[in-house]
């Protein structure tokens, strides 16, 4: 998302994401909580294996 | 065979909270899933929960832990196997699971326990069951005594959240009493 697309106040909340998240059913904030964990899982196991491959004497 | 270091599945958090009903233990959800459910953009990495301390809920949550290989969870790989001991004292029990991780808590903040707590949830139906969650009028007041950094930087979306939630249904039950900004 763009700066100038974004609504945030001077607390730096994105009231905009929050009233798309208030749009969703108690499931589906629930989904996307367990699909961003997915994804930060997988992300951290890719770091992870990036890290060690360059560790790796060749 | 798990260990107190071990990372979780990708099963989502969902799971966890399906198998807990499903065994039919008394809890309430509290922490950021809470947050989660009741429409704050947030995203966590653990289930939450206040538990009721009855004898026969802490035999139903200890079976229901055990049947997903719940051990302590640790910076080190040291297995420590969960006690019936653990979940009737009045302590916070930090778990990993085949599941997800799970922090299953006697009190939270003001030693507030699963009984002084039950007037301040709300009832979510979730895949046919009664989800019992923290409200989030009350998440908010306990996160206005936190010094952790995560949760005062939380407690900005949370009262978003709640503002956003008063603006379309009007300032009911969950409105926050004080603004002491």
């Amino acid at each position: 998302m763009s700066k100038e697309t974004k609504v945030a106040d001077e607390s730096g909340v994105d009231k905009g994401l929050v009233a798309m998240f208030l749009k969703m059913s108690p499931e589906e904030r629930l989904r996307a909580n367990d699909d961003a964990f997915r994804t930060i899982l997988e992300l951290r196991d890719a770091y992870r294996r990036q890290k060690a491959d360059g560790r790796r004497p060749e | 065979m798990p260990t107190g270091g071990r990372k979780p599945t990708g099963a989502g958090l969902s799971e966890v909270l399906v198998g807990l009903l499903e065994a039919g233990v008394d809890f309430i959800l509290v922490g950021g899933l809470a947050a989660v459910i009741q429409g704050a953009p947030v995203t966590t990495m653990d289930v939450d929960i206040v538990h009721s301390q009855s004898p026969e809920n802490i035999a139903r949550l200890l079976a229901f832990l055990k049947s997903v290989e719940a051990v302590h969870r640790r910076f080190d790989d040291k297995l420590i196997e969960l006690k019936e001991e653990d979940l009737s004292g009045k302590g916070h029990v930090l778990l990993t699971t085949g599941i997800g991780a799970i922090d299953v808590l006697a009190v939270i903040e003001g030693g507030r326990s699963y009984e002084d707590l039950l007037e301040h949830t709300v009832d979510i139906d979730f895949r046919g069951h009664t989800l019992r969650v923290l409200d989030l009028k009350t998440l908010i007041e306990l996160k206005k005594t936190s010094t952790d950094p995560k949760d005062k930087q939380r407690l900005l979306v949370l009262r978003e959240t709640l503002r956003q939630l008063e603006e379309k249904y009007g300032r009911g039950e969950d409105k926050e009493d004080s603004e002491d900004e």
